[in-house]
C-alpha cells in the first residue's frame, strides 16, 4: 500500500451551466465526491441534475469532464421534453465543441430504478458497464434523481427496520464512493424534504450544517432520510424558493407608479461541504436552464 | 549483567557476594552509607561500587529505577515523559487551552461531531500543524491522513497550509525581527508533500492498512500524527454480526494505541453520531456502540451551540470536563470570532 502524492491529485469539478453557481461552488461539482441537493418539489433540483448531464459533456477546457453521464431516476415519469428543451439551448450556446448531427442527449444513458435492492443490483452492474464505456465517451457523472423516493414506502417505522434503513444508506453510500474513487465520477444525488412539525427541540432542533434551520415556501423543513444519510453524503445544497411580494416601480402614462407583485424568489444555500464556506446565492429557472443571479 | 562481571577489585567482590548482592537490580535502590555498613567498607568505596554499578547497567536515567519488569517504568518517570511531550496545536488558543496544550502524543483521540461541525476540518489543520517546524513550537513531524469517506479535498488542504504558513511568517515578523535569516522556507506544496494520504474503500482495506502502518512507521519515523476520517463509516454496514464488530473495533483501537505508544505519535480518529433510542425519546450518541467508547484514550464531541461550534472534552483521563468556542475560517480552525477580546499572538 502506497500513499498518493496529495500534489498530483488534483479535484476536478464539473461545471454547471452558470457562472455564477460555479463561483459559489468553487468551480462546480467535484468529482470523487458525493453531492446532494436537498429541496421540495418542484424548487429544480432535476433541472440542474439534467443542466448537469448536459455540461458534463463539454471538454475539460471549459468546465465539463469531456463524459457521458448515467441518470437513475426513480420517479415517473422522466422529464424528456424538458430534457430535449434545455439540449436545444445547451447546442446552441455550445455549438463549437459539437458536430452539426450530434445529438448531446445520446451521452446521456437513462435507467428507472424501483427500489434499494434494485438500486444496489444497478449499482453491481455499472462497473463493467463505466469500464466498457471508456472506449467511446467514458461515463464521468452518475446522477440520482432521488433517492428519497426509494426508501419512503419499504421500511415500517419500527427500530430494526430503521436500523437496516440505515445499513443500507452506507451499503449503497459506500459502493458509489467505491465507483466514483475507481473512475473519478462526480456523483450528485437529490433528496427531497420532510416538514418539521412541532418546536424546535430535540431531534426537530439538530442542526446539520450552516443553516439553523431550513425553509421553503414558507415551512420549517428538513432533508428527508434523516441523520444516517446525512453522514453518507460529502456535501449538500439546499433550494429554497418562496413566494415574496415585493414592490415594483412601473413607468405607467399618467406618471409613476408602483405595483405590489409576488415573485419567486429562488435561493441556493451550501449547508455543508469540506471545501466551501457558508454562501448562497439567488437563482431563476427559464427555458434555457437554470442560472444565478447577481444582485 | 552479574556481579562478577563488574570492573572491581576481587575482594570487593567477594565481600558483595558474601553479603548476598548477587545481581545488579539488588544494589539499585541501597545507598552508599547502607553499602558501607553491610561490606564492612569505607562510604567511598561503596559509593564507588555502586557508581560503577550503575554505569554498567547503563541506565539512562539519573535516578537508577528498580525495574522489576522489562520495560516497565516508575510513575515518576513516566510524569517526566509525559512533561516534556510535545502538543499539537488545534490553531485555536480556545480549543488548545480545554486539550492541555492541544492533541497529545502517545494517545488516541476521538472526536466526534454531526456533519458539518468541522470534523475533517479539524483533522486537515492537525495534519498540518504537525508540520510546524521546532522553531515554532511545533513537532516539525509528518502527518498521515487515512481518508474512508473521501471527505479530503486537496485545495483545502493548500488553502489551510498556506493560511499556517503566512500565521508562521507574522510571528516571525513580530517576535524575532533580529533572526533576520529566519525565514519561513516553507511552501504550501511542501506541506501537502508531507501529507501521506490513503484513500480506503472498504473496512477489510482499513484493518490492512492498519496492520500494515507497523511497517510504514518503521520507515517513516518523523511521521507523529495519523488522522483517520473517518473510522466509522464502513462498519456500519454489512455487520449482521455485532459481536464481531466489536471485536475488530477493538482490535483496531488497540493496534492504533500500539503504533501511539511505540513511535510516540498522536492518533486523531473521527468519528460520525448516529441516534440512541431509549425508551420513547431519542439521545444523540457517536456511533459504533458503548464498547467502542472504552477503546480511546480522550473522546471530544463537537456540537453546535446556537450559532456557534463548540467541542467538549467528553472523557479523558487528564484533561478537565470543558467546552470552548472555536470556529471554522477560510485559513482553518481558529477560535470563535466572538471570544476575541484582544489580539491573540499565535
Amino acid at each position: 500500500m502506497t500513499p498518493q502524492s496529495l500534489l498530483q491529485l488534483t479535484s476536478q469539478k464539473c461545471t454547471t451551466g452558470c457562472p455564477i453557481l460555479d463561483r459559489l461552488l468553487y468551480g462546480g461539482i467535484p468529482c470523487d465526491s458525493i453531492t446532494e441537493i436537498v429541496a421540495e418539489s418542484g424548487s429544480g433540483k432535476t433541472q440542474i441534475c439534467l443542466q448537469l448531464s448536459l455540461h458534463a459533456q463539454l471538454p475539460v477546457s471549459h468546465g465539463g469532464l469531456a463524459a457521458s453521464s448515467l441518470y437513475l431516476h426513480t420517479e415517473f415519469p422522466f422529464p424528456f421534453r424538458r430534457l430535449h428543451q434545455l439540449c436545444l439551448s445547451f447546442r446552441s450556446s455550445n455549438a463549437h465543441h459539437f458536430p452539426v448531427n450530434d445529438n448531446p442527449c445520446d451521452r446521456i444513458f437513462v435507467q428507472s430504478v424501483h427500489t434499494a435492492d434494485h438500486l444496489l443490483e444497478i449499482m453491481s452492474k455499472t462497473d463493467p458497464f463505466i469500464e466498457n464505456s471508456k472506449n467511446q465517451v467514458p461515463v464521468r457523472l452518475i446522477v440520482i434523481d432521488s433517492i428519497a423516493a426509494l426508501f419512503r414506502s419499504d421500511f415500517d417505522n419500527t427500530p430494526v427496520e430503521l436500523k437496516r434503513r440505515s445499513s443500507l444508506f452506507f451499503k449503497i453510500s459506500s459502493k458509489l464512493k467505491a465507483l466514483a474513487k475507481r473512475f473519478n465520477l462526480a456523483v450528485l444525488v437529490t433528496n427531497q424534504v420532510v416538514d418539521l412539525v412541532g418546536p424546535n427541540e430535540g431531534i426537530n432542533g439538530l442542526r446539520i450544517g450552516n443553516l439553523v434551520c431550513l425553509h421553503t415556501s414558507g415551512r420549517r423543513v428538513c432533508p428527508a432520510l434523516g441523520l444516517a444519510w446525512a453522514n453518507c453524503v460529502n456535501s449538500r445544497l439546499f433550494l429554497s424558493r418562496n413566494e415574496e411580494v415585493i414592490r415594483e416601480e412601473n413607468e405607467k402614462s399618467n406618471g409613476q407608479s408602483c405595483d405590489f407583485v409576488k415573485k419567486k424568489m429562488r435561493k441556493l444555500y451550501v449547508v455543508f461541504a469540506p471545501h466551501l464556506p457558508e454562501t448562497s446565492c439567488e437563482f431563476e429557472i427559464t427555458r434555457e436552464g437554470l442560472f444565478g443571479v447577481e444582485r | 549483567m552479574e556481579i562478577w562481571r563488574l570492573p572491581i577489585s576481587a575482594s570487593q567482590r567477594g565481600k558483595l557476594i558474601s553479603a548476598g548482592y548477587t545481581s545488579l537490580s539488588s544494589l539499585s535502590s541501597i545507598s552508599s552509607s547502607d553499602l558501607a555498613r553491610e561490606l564492612k567498607v569505607s562510604e567511598s568505596e561503596a559509593m564507588n561500587i555502586l557508581k560503577v554499578a550503575s554505569h554498567s547497567r547503563g541506565s539512562e536515567t539519573s535516578n537508577a529505577s528498580c525495574s522489576i519488569v522489562e520495560g516497565a517504568q516508575s510513575a515518576w518517570d513516566m510524569l517526566h515523559d509525559e512533561e516534556s511531550l510535545m502538543h499539537i496545536t488545534t490553531s485555536s488558543a480556545d480549543l488548545d487551552n480545554i486539550l492541555g496544550g492541544g492533541i497529545h502524543c502517545k494517545e488516541v483521540t476521538e472526536i466526534g461531531g454531526v456533519p458539518g461541525i468541522g470534523k475533517t476540518q479539524l483533522g486537515i489543520q492537525v495534519a498540518v500543524n504537525v508540520q510546524i517546524p521546532n522553531d515554532f513550537g511545533g513537532l516539525g513531524g509528518k502527518a498521515i491522513y487515512i481518508d474512508t469517506e473521501g471527505s479530503f479535498m486537496v485545495e483545502r488542504a493548500f488553502q489551510i497550509a498556506e493560511a499556517c504558513i503566512e500565521d508562521m511568517s507574522e510571528y516571525n515578523r513580530f517576535l524575532r525581527k533580529d533572526f533576520q535569516e529566519c525565514k519561513i522556507k516553507m511552501l504550501p506544496q511542501d506541506i501537502l508533500e508531507n501529507i501521506f494520504y490513503f484513500r480506503i474503500c472498504s473496512y477489510t482495506e482499513q484493518i490492512a492498512l492498519i496492520n500494515y502502518l507497523d511497517k510504514f512507521l518503521s520507515e517513516h519515523k518523523d511521521v507523529k500524527v495519523i488522522v483517520v476520517d473517518s473510522v466509522t463509516f464502513h462498519f456500519r454496514q454489512d455487520f449482521d454480526d455485532m459481536a464481531l464488530r466489536t471485536r475488530v473495533l477493538s482490535g483496531m483501537a488497540l493496534k492504533l494505541m500500539n503504533l501511539a505508544k511505540r513511535f510516540s505519535l498522536a492518533v486523531v480518529l473521527l468519528n460520525q453520531v448516529t441516534t440512541k433510542h431509549t425508551e420513547a425519546s431519542f439521545q444523540l450518541a457517536l456511533a459504533l456502540g458503548d464498547s467502542w467508547s472504552h477503546t480511546c484514550t480522550n473522546r471530544i464531541v463537537l456540537y453546535w451551540n446556537g450559532n456557534e461550534r463548540y467541542a467538549y472534552i467528553d472523557k479523558s483521563p487528564s484533561l478537565r470536563s470543558a467546552s470552548a468556542a472555536y470556529s471554522v475560517t477560510a485559513r482553518g480552525i481558529r477560535n470563535s470570532s466572538s471570544s476575541c477580546k484582544r489580539i491573540k499572538m499565535m
